[in-house]
């Protein structure tokens, strides 16, 4: 990839999972390569999310799934749950998650500047005093982008993040997605934008319960589309 | 800490007499009732808005119920009849640890097993208090029911100092994760927050908030007083520093307030029921402006 990779590897032995008696996952095997743009496909309710929860220590699983190497992980979540009522300007957001000092006291000077420029990466800066919940829902996944910035991750793990985001705003998140990855940032991508998988992932896995495809885009995905696209 | 308490009473009564102060503040009560306040506002305050971001209004209920069926064990087991705070934390945190289990082993709607707990802990209270009352005196049970600042004595002014210095030291590191693993517990997790480990962290220190409570606020209404105050600057806040301030600053005016005014006013009104009626009519205010001006209708959202 021409890079040096700093992010860590991840795999995934054997994992399955149930939810309530029903099996989500089974048997899922595949590596995520240091420093690769590894996107998940496939259906909706196909195991992809839970296997990104499971991965990030929310679910509980068998198997195993090992990380190899350290770093700091962001992650981007497919919805926007925020309770939109509650009191909170973007900037308020940015340090209730980045810092430790309580965010009613406001934004610590040690996190200021990197907060501000990671908003202003994500094209939002000029919302940071806007309440949160009054954004559009693209302008608070947005928000919700930029927090995974700080601090920089080694690992970023996103789910759908352009669902709710105008094109503009899409391309932000893939411009942002490309730079990181070119700095060694391992990204794990659950996409379900098959022409932006062929054009930017390293590696993809479909997931149906199961691992059904893995490899290289080019080479998986001409014959994949149509079964997984399929109802 | 008696020996404080004996300063400020005889410095308070020294400058009631002179007329430099209220002549209400010449009886040591009013001004145990005001030193409890200036602790229980600002404490009451900053909790309430996390019990209202947290939608947990009826779990502080129940456990301000459950403490009466602490007090009724207290004194089963042979406790001060005034004073019976081993029982009470112990039940109440008993109580709400149970609560919050549950709720993580069952597929019920969260309101629908609080109000099965609140039930409970209610049905619980009033038979073991109508079994003991006839060993106590009334107005014990009135006073926990209601609040009385006539009962507050040096153990319940130390309880709650405790209490305040716990609840400040605990809660103030953990609140941004606190509040993060409420608002999204999947982005709380991924940030390494242990978020069922604070949901249990936070059920402790609003069991020891509400106990502590109960001799100035009285049982029924010490969760009025974490949710008003806080519903109130709600209305009126832009900002998470609005938000919290403002409830701390309502909380803190009702419970001085409501300690003052029927001093003043010579009324024969509980505590409890003055310090809510306070920060009632502060909320109706507030409620007011959000709806006449339009810059505060935008307000949190």
């Amino acid at each position: 990839m021409g890079t040096v990779a700093t992010g860590p590897a991840i795999v995934f032995d054997d994992v399955g999972l149930q939810l309530g008696g029903t099996p989500i996952l089974a048997g899922v095997s595949f590596r995520i390569e240091a420093g690769a743009l590894h996107c998940i496909v496939g259906p909706n309710g196909g195991g992809k999310t839970s296997l990104i929860r499971s991965l990030l220590g929310q679910m509980p699983h068998t198997g195993t799934i090992r990380r190899e190497g350290d770093g700091i992980t962001g992650y981007v979540p497919q919805a926007v749950d925020f309770d939109r009522h509650v009191p909170m300007t973007v900037r308020d957001v940015m340090a209730l998650i980045s810092q430790r000092r309580p965010a009613f006291f406001g934004t610590s000077s040690k996190h200021r500047r990197a907060i501000e420029s990671a908003l202003e990466r994500m094209g939002v800066a000029a919302k940071s005093q806007r309440p949160f919940g009054g954004l559009s829902g693209g302008e608070r996944q947005r928000v919700l982008f930029a927090q995974a910035l700080h601090p920089s991750p080694q690992l970023l793990i996103l789910d759908e993040p352009t669902a709710n985001i105008d094109e503009p705003g899409a391309q932000i998140v893939e411009d942002v997605v490309l730079e990181l990855n070119a700095q060694g940032v391992t990204v794990v991508w659950i996409n379900h934008d098959w022409p932006q998988v062929r054009r930017l992932a390293h590696r993809v896995t479909g997931i149906n319960r199961r691992v059904i495809f893995e490899g290289a885009p080019a080479e998986v995905l001409t014959w994949a589309e149509p079964q997984v696209a399929a109802p | 800490m008696n020996d404080l308490y004996h300063w400020l009473h005889v410095t308070m009564k020294a400058l009631a007499e002179s007329g430099t102060l209220p002549r209400s503040l010449m009886y040591e009560f009013v001004v145990n009732g005001l030193l409890c306040a200036l602790f229980i506002g600002p404490l009451l305050g900053a909790l309430g808005t996390m019990v209202v971001v947290k939608r947990m209004a009826f779990f502080s209920q129940a456990i301000g119920n459950a403490a009466l069926t602490g007090v009724a064990i207290g004194i089963m087991l042979g406790e001060s009849y005034s004073s019976p705070y081993v029982s009470m934390f112990s039940f109440c945190i008993l109580f709400g640890i149970t609560l919050k289990y549950t709720q993580y082993r069952t597929s019920l709607p969260n309101d629908t097993l609080i109000g099965v707990f609140l039930s409970i802990s209610l049905a619980l209270g009033a038979s073991l208090l109508l079994y003991v009352s006839a060993k106590i005196n009334t107005h014990v049970m009135e006073s926990v029911l209601f609040g009385s600042i006539l009962t507050v004595d040096s153990i319940d002014m130390n309880i709650l100092i405790v209490v305040t210095l716990v609840c400040a030291g605990i809660g103030m590191p953990l609140y941004n994760h606190m509040l993060l693993a409420s608002l999204n517990p999947s982005l709380a997790h991924a940030r390494g927050v242990h978020v069922r480990t604070l949901e249990y962290v936070f059920v402790v220190l609003l069991t020891f908030v509400t106990v502590a409570c109960l001799k100035v606020v009285g049982a029924v209404l010490v969760e009025a007083l974490l949710l008003i105050p806080a519903a109130a600057a709600r209305n009126v806040s832009r900002t998470l520093g609005q938000f919290v301030t403002g409830s701390i600053v309502i909380a803190t005016l009702s419970c001085l307030l409501g300690v003052l005014l029927p001093m003043q006013l010579e009324l024969p009104v509980p505590t409890g029921g003055a310090i809510i009626m306070v920060a009632a009519s502060i909320f109706v205010l507030t409620t007011i402006i959000r709806a006449t001006f339009p810059g505060f209708r935008s307000a949190g959202v």
